[in-house]
């Protein structure tokens, strides 16, 4: 008889034997599925939740969501108190125009220049108009002022003349690095008013009186009618658009990183081996949907955190302000009206189908990695094949009525993302936000299903990655 | 009565894992379940803690088809220790002690019982990579144990510790004795088992070979030892030319044979004087188990000795 050696087969069966490693289903430990169900996703919950990545990312995401949301006031609070101010002087050398004197003038074109809103009165007003007007008397000294703009003293000059037959004439005089004159901000305007003037100038020396000037400048009536379904204020609609791009990007943010936290889980538990005492005491039905639980629990606790955090921010603004401007008007305003609410419960609703959804798929994909290290590879097609709906819903949102990204937001895996930027965009009947959901929740349960199975399969197999047919058998047969 | 292993058979495709493989484990005692590297020892107490299930035959413990026996009742030290790195220890072992089925005060008395006597209260609160193998492996004990089961599986518990923890843990193993429970457990220190165990199974390639107490097994072997040390004569050569005797070992302090159970010892005693021998050392021992393990593991029999029965 031959002599064996003495037999140190390797530890991990070679790769037929992998096939039955498959976890027997059933068992003692199915009596207490909901508990153990809730011990370990409560576990899973607190892990995660004191994990020092977790607490940081969380804290950089709040502060950028405030900034973010603090930043169109900031912006213009700096610029109204920004000391470039545009000094201009003009000399009016054309006597009155349209019955106006120089004060008149002078109050003219400011409006013109400045707008209408006034700063608010009050000792804290730090809001400069971006112009300041100046009227020389007539007959000063152009060169003088020509060399206070050539110097930068001065920003514009504007002399007013008027021609031997009473046309008046406008010289523009500053001193810009642009290239050409023409590409000078401050030329545009002052030519609109200019051209304001010279019509009133006209208008009164032909004899009109300046009331009947007035309605000569005044607009038409001009009603704009929409005979489309949504009768939409403008505020809704802005609000729309920005929460659902808001909504898709935060979607896409929490399933990536929340997913992957599910795959290295899952993964981190296989290759320091605990799975194996894991495995004694609970089935991995349970492993898995607890796992899929506390982390989700503890993305939608962050998610949750940042969308109040955000709207408090957001709310704070305009007494913010109120506080630095001296008024709350101009810039974006975000009202919390009935139709938001709205969209942000079915942001939160989409966001937990979709991650429960992908959830399964990542724990599977955990399951059967045989080292931590490969798990971004195995995770990159999911990523990827999330990627279409997340495209589809940039893609569409020009056109988010079209039929080929309607039938795309029923398709369970893409549904969160298209159908967010439909509801923001355009209008969807109620039955088809309650069809979507409906279809999500059967493909997560059907995926949770083929999960287990892989799972089941995977869990304690540390060899190499199983071929497809072998999965495909898997599947099926358990 | 206990663990009965009846006539199990398990196959990963047409690889036979276990072919009728058949044990008995007595309730309370301390059983050495051993036998060489891929002979099936993991995949034989996975199934008995029904993670694996067998393509036929049955276990049951005390009558009792063991997937229907509550997870509690039974402890698992894998052979591939594993916790989670990061987590703080108290956490862990209270999340699988309430896991297994007990409740948060129990498991707490537990661990704060258990933690003293092990001396590893000073790292309740630390992260299991933070400490040394060697209170990992105590920590590893503790999470087999907390929840109080009546069956303890451990797969070379004693395996990387040094004589000190090798001690406490043995001192654990009498205390789990003395309370009742039933400890299975392998090993590749046979001189544990000739220690510890009262009961063992040697199992190769997927079968039972030997079984029964240690003291069975031991005088089932059929042969005695003896041990030889000549002052005068180091080699002893004539030793290989008497007939049945086998020489097995040469060492400093003597030369070990085997020696046909019909045999009498003293024969050797009576050659060694005849040729003028200064006898200083001369025994007759038991075989060891390790001298057993070899001899059924290895496919190679020594010449000139009868078959080994098996249980």
């Amino acid at each position: 008889m031959s002599k064996k050696s003495g037999a140190v087969l390797e530890r991990e069966p070679p790769l037929r034997e992998q096939s039955a490693l498959t976890i027997s289903r059933g068992g003692a430990a199915h009596q207490h599925t909901l508990r153990n169900i809730g011990l370990i996703a409560g576990y899973e919950f607190r892990k995660r939740v004191r994990q020092r990545s977790f607490i940081i990312v969380t804290i950089i995401m709040l502060v950028l969501v405030v900034l973010g949301a603090c930043a169109p006031t900031a912006i213009q609070y700096f610029t109204a108190t920004s000391s470039s101010q545009t000094k201009m002087v003009v000399v009016n050398n054309a006597g009155p125009i349209a019955g106006m004197n120089d004060a008149a003038l002078s109050r003219f074109i400011g409006t013109a220049l400045n707008g209408t809103a006034t700063p608010a009165t009050g000792t804290n007003t730090s809001g400069n108009p971006p112009y300041s007007i100046r009227i020389a008397p007539a007959g000063s000294s152009s060169s003088s002022l020509q060399k206070q703009v050539k110097d930068g003293a001065l920003s514009i000059l504007l002399v007013l003349d008027r021609a031997p037959n009473g046309d008046m004439h406008f010289t523009y005089y500053t001193n810009t690095s642009n290239s050409s004159l023409s590409e000078d901000p401050h030329l545009a305007r002052v030519q609109a008013f200019a051209g304001q003037l010279n019509v009133l100038d006209k208008a009164s020396r032909l004899g009109l009186t300046p009331t009947q000037t007035a309605s000569l400048f005044a607009q038409p009536a001009f009603s704009a009618v929409n005979t489309g379904q949504n009768s939409r204020s403008v505020a809704d609609t802005v609000t729309g658009y920005i929460l659902a791009y808001v909504g898709i990007l935060l979607i896409f943010m929490s399933i990536y990183l929340y997913g992957y936290g599910v795959a290295t889980g899952v993964a981190e538990e296989k290759g320091s081996r605990i799975m194996e005492i894991l495995v004694n005491a609970a089935t991995p039905f349970q492993l898995m949907v607890g796992k899929i639980v506390g982390i989700g629990a503890a993305g939608l606790t962050q998610m949750a955190g940042f969308v109040v955090v955000g709207i408090g921010a957001l709310l704070l603004q305009a007494p913010l302000k109120a506080l630095l401007l001296g008024s709350s008007a101009g810039g974006l305003n975000l009202d919390v009206t009935g139709a938001s609410v709205t969209l942000l419960l079915l942001l939160l609703v989409y966001f937990l189908l979709g991650f429960l959804l992908y959830a399964t798929l990542f724990a599977a994909v955990g399951a059967l990695v045989k080292r931590q290290e490969a798990v971004q590879n195995v995770v990159q097609p999911v990523i990827w094949f999330f990627m279409v709906g997340y495209l589809v819903s940039f893609i569409g949102i020009s056109s988010p009525d079209a039929a080929w990204v309607k039938v795309i937001s029923y398709i369970p895996f893409w549904t969160p993302t298209t159908m967010l930027m439909r509801i923001g965009t355009g209008a969807v009947a109620w039955w088809e936000i309650a069809l979507t959901i409906a279809l999500m929740l059967v493909a997560i349960f059907l995926c949770a299903v083929i999960s287990a199975r892989i799972y089941r399969y995977g869990v304690l197999m540390y060899g190499q990655k199983p071929g497809l047919r072998q999965l495909v058998k898997v599947v099926r047969g358990a | 009565m206990g663990l009965r292993v009846e006539h199990i058979d398990k196959s990963f495709a047409e690889l036979h894992v276990i072919t009728d493989l058949s044990m008995e484990v007595r309730e309370g005692s301390l059983f050495g379940f051993l036998g060489p590297n891929g002979a099936g020892k993991t995949t034989t107490m996975r199934m008995i803690l029904d993670i694996l299930r067998p393509d036929s035959g049955r276990i049951t413990w005390n009558g009792q088809d063991v997937s229907n026996v509550p997870r509690h009742n039974w402890g698992y030290l894998p052979e591939e220790r594993g916790l989670y790195p990061k987590v703080e220890v108290e956490e862990q072992l209270l999340f699988l002690a309430r896991l297994h089925g007990l409740s948060k005060s129990a498991a707490r008395a537990h661990l704060d019982e258990w933690t003293q006597r092990f001396q590893v209260t000073e790292y309740r609160k630390k992260k299991v990579e933070e400490l040394s193998k060697g209170n990992q492996q105590k920590i590893q004990f503790l999470a087999t144990i907390l929840h109080d089961p009546l069956i303890l599986i451990m797969d070379e518990p004693f395996s990387g510790l040094d004589p000190i923890n090798a001690t406490i843990l043995k001192e654990a193993f009498e205390e789990m004795h003395r309370r009742g429970k039933t400890i299975i457990f392998s090993t590749h220190q046979l001189e544990q088992v000739e220690e510890l165990c009262q009961d063992v199974v040697i199992i190769n390639k997927g079968q039972t070979i030997v079984q029964g107490s240690v003291r069975e097994v031991k005088r089932q072997h059929g042969r005695n030892v003896a041990r030889l040390k000549l002052d005068n004569d180091a080699e002893a050569r004539w030793l290989e030319e008497l007939p049945g005797v086998q020489v097995t070992k040469r060492r400093q302090d003597y030369i070990e044979m085997q020696i046909r159970a019909n045999l009498n010892p003293n024969l050797i005693v009576e050659e060694a004087l005849r040729r003028g021998g200064v006898i200083s050392r001369f025994e007759l021992t038991e075989p060891s188990l390790t001298d057993i393990f070899i001899e059924h593991v290895s496919e190679a029999p020594h010449p000139g000795v009868p078959a080994t029965l098996s249980a």
